[in-house]
């Protein structure tokens, strides 16, 4: 349980965590997503300790990070893969570091056996690949067997076993009723591992909501169907709720109904179906269009920042303008008509 | 805390709730953050980079080395050893056992510093700081663990280069015990020195933070400052110059006097702590003060 509350990090006149209100639960996996600058790292930093807030609390079980008796043992963090002496091996970094709350011994080699370090943990870590600093911090962070972990890009340089490895991890320390806070700038990644969003744009929580809910901002779950005859199908299934978009001579994208009830209207009226296909909108639309305003904030130059300030209503405004995205929607719509 | 403020619409539980029933047993029964944990993490972190073993490596071998051109350039200049006193021959021997603290100050500044830049400059730092986050345990403990393996170190260096002065001396009849006062005090109080200058380049080092950056201010106060002095022709300056942390240092256990009148070496271990106090007392503040 990671709970935060106007939560304020400013660097200068730089306003790099703006006021931000959380809370983290445990047995889930919350993905912490933005794009760079979002805050999303100087959260994590707060969180424990390394960065002091400008205002605002950030409690972890209910203290201040160092307040805990058993920093480690209650959280795990993994802050960069280079936050590691160069000059010691794998295996004395994590005794190092686990002296320092009396972790035995053996805790150590089983975190390095579980991380797949087996074989370099008495090499220098100097010589170590993105990918093994990687399992190191994750090593390390697994050390204290903590209730809670925060990960920052923790697939970053990972091979694609690794990056399954983490996932599976991650869903698994959750499924023990772990708290898990990760970033990522992998969206498909973070569709698969997380079961809740915290979206940050420019210091500010854009989104905190469960990964369907936000991937449903965005438009939703579509279907796509081909058939011989449909132009025929699109009028079959034209009424209130329902979008159907033309993407080629005999190709349908449909939305607001599912496959099933397509499947069985194409079935009653006689219509062949030679594919029929359910698409989910990808969790990459949800946060291309959610951080839209703030992307364009830092591109666009300093012509209409003022607007941009006032955005209380951005969320919305952001789905709005996703919604209105696509010119072939409307166009094609008529057409189905 | 006081009360739990309640989560958003459609959870019914409260957080106090959900932290009792969901978070796992890891809040502290068991180990926990410890003074002597700490300590020893630093102890496992000392010993085990290189830096340290060519360091106090280095220490070793000048020691001797020194000690070993002062042994064979003693010239008696056709004077018979019977008739020089006791207490002077013990206090050559000496003089060539602890010469090496000279260049040994450089050298276990250079480690004071390398021991923390080594860590704000690989990201190790904030291993350090999320396992011990109140932050001054793990500085005094690296202050702690550095003082004592310095200490060896030098006492280890002092005594081997002693060895080295009375086999070589021992050709020209010189005598003298590694036990009598005038040894054992310089060969005790030049390991003490060197030891509290690692702890002040310690301090150096987490106030500057970057490894080249310390070890040029480091070694500036410790190297540079006397001669810069030396060489202002007004007597301030001339004043001024028993009360720096090297003069005060190598005239400790009598090996130069910089003062007219000399300092009691209680004065001069007083004038190296202050110099050591003040560096450790701001690299404390800054430490607790900025972010990692």
């Amino acid at each position: 349980m990671i709970q935060a509350q106007s939560l304020t990090k400013r660097y200068g006149s730089k306003v790099a965590v703006d006021a931000i209100d959380f809370t983290i639960q445990p047995g889930t996996v919350t993905g912490l997503l933005g794009p760079n600058g979002a805050g999303k790292t100087t959260t994590m930093r707060m969180i424990v300790g390394l960065d002091r807030p400008d205002s605002g609390t950030v409690l972890v079980n209910g203290q201040r990070y160092q307040d805990l008796r058993a920093p480690l043992r209650e959280v795990g963090v993994l802050l960069d893969a280079k936050a590691i002496h160069t000059g010691r091996s794998a295996r004395n970094h994590l005794l190092a570091m686990a002296a320092t709350h009396n972790i035995p011994t053996s805790r150590v080699d089983d975190v390095i056996e579980l991380t797949g370090l087996t074989s370099v943990a008495r090499k220098r870590v100097g010589g170590f690949s993105l990918g093994m600093g990687q399992r190191l911090g994750i090593a390390a962070a697994l050390l204290g067997d903590p209730g809670i972990l925060i990960l920052d890009e923790p697939v970053n340089g990972l091979d694609p076993e690794g990056v399954l490895w983490v996932r599976k991890l991650m869903r698994h320390l959750a499924g023990e009723g772990r708290t898990v806070l990760l970033s990522s700038h992998l969206m498909s990644e973070m569709a698969l591992t997380a079961d809740h969003i915290i979206m940050l744009g420019r210091g500010r929580v854009i989104a905190d909501a469960p990964v369907s809910e936000i991937i449903g901002q965005a438009g939703g779950a579509t279907v796509r169907v081909r058939s011989p005859q449909a132009t025929r199908l699109a009028t079959l299934l034209a009424q209130a709720g329902v979008t159907v978009v033309n993407l080629e001579q005999d190709v349908l994208q449909i939305s607001g109904i599912t496959a099933a009830e397509i499947g069985d209207q194409a079935a009653a009226a006689g219509v062949a179906l030679h594919e029929l296909t359910s698409l989910t909108a990808s969790l990459e639309d949800a946060y291309m269009s959610l951080t839209k305003n703030e992307v364009e904030y830092r591109t666009g130059g300093t012509g209409d920042d003022e607007f941009g300030d006032d955005d209380s209503d951005t969320t919305d405004a952001a789905a709005d303008a996703a919604a209105n995205d696509d010119p072939r929607e409307t166009e094609l719509q008529e057409a189905a008509r | 805390m006081s009360t739990p403020t309640t989560l958003a619409a459609g959870t019914p539980e409260t957080l106090a709730d959900i932290g009792t029933e969901f978070v796992p047993a890891s809040t502290p029964t068991g180990p926990h953050l410890n003074a002597i944990g700490i300590i020893r993490s630093e102890w496992i972190k000392l010993s085990t980079v290189r830096s340290t073993i060519w360091c106090f490596a280095v220490l070793l071998v000048v020691s001797m080395g020194l000690a070993a051109i002062m042994a064979f350039g003693l010239d008696l200049a056709g004077t018979d050893i019977a008739t020089v006193p006791g207490t002077d021959q013990a206090r050559f021997v000496a003089q060539a056992s602890t010469f090496g603290v000279f260049f040994g100050q450089l050298i276990v500044a250079v480690l004071g510093v390398l021991v923390v830049t080594g860590e704000f400059t690989t990201g190790m730092i904030r291993s350090t700081l999320t396992a011990v986050p109140k932050r001054l345990p793990a500085l005094w403990a690296k202050a702690l663990v550095l003082f004592v393996t310095t200490f060896v170190a030098g006492l280890v260096s002092n005594i081997a280069a002693y060895a080295v002065t009375v086999a070589i001396a021992n050709g020209q009849g010189l005598h003298a015990s590694l036990f009598a006062p005038e040894v054992i005090f310089p060969v005790l109080g030049g390991a003490l020195y060197l030891a509290l200058v690692a702890v002040f380049a310690l301090g150096i080092g987490t106030i500057v933070r970057s490894g080249a950056g310390s070890i040029a201010v480091a070694l500036g106060v410790i190297l540079l400052l006397p001669v810069v002095l030396q060489m202002i022709p007004a007597t301030w300056a001339t004043d001024v110059l028993p009360y720096l942390i090297s003069s005060a240092g190598v005239s400790m256990f009598g090996l130069i006097q910089f003062a007219q009148v000399p300092l009691d070496w209680t004065v001069d271990l007083i004038i190296v702590l202050v110099w050591v106090i003040v560096s450790l007392g701001s690299a404390a503040v800054l430490l607790k003060r900025r972010d990692a």
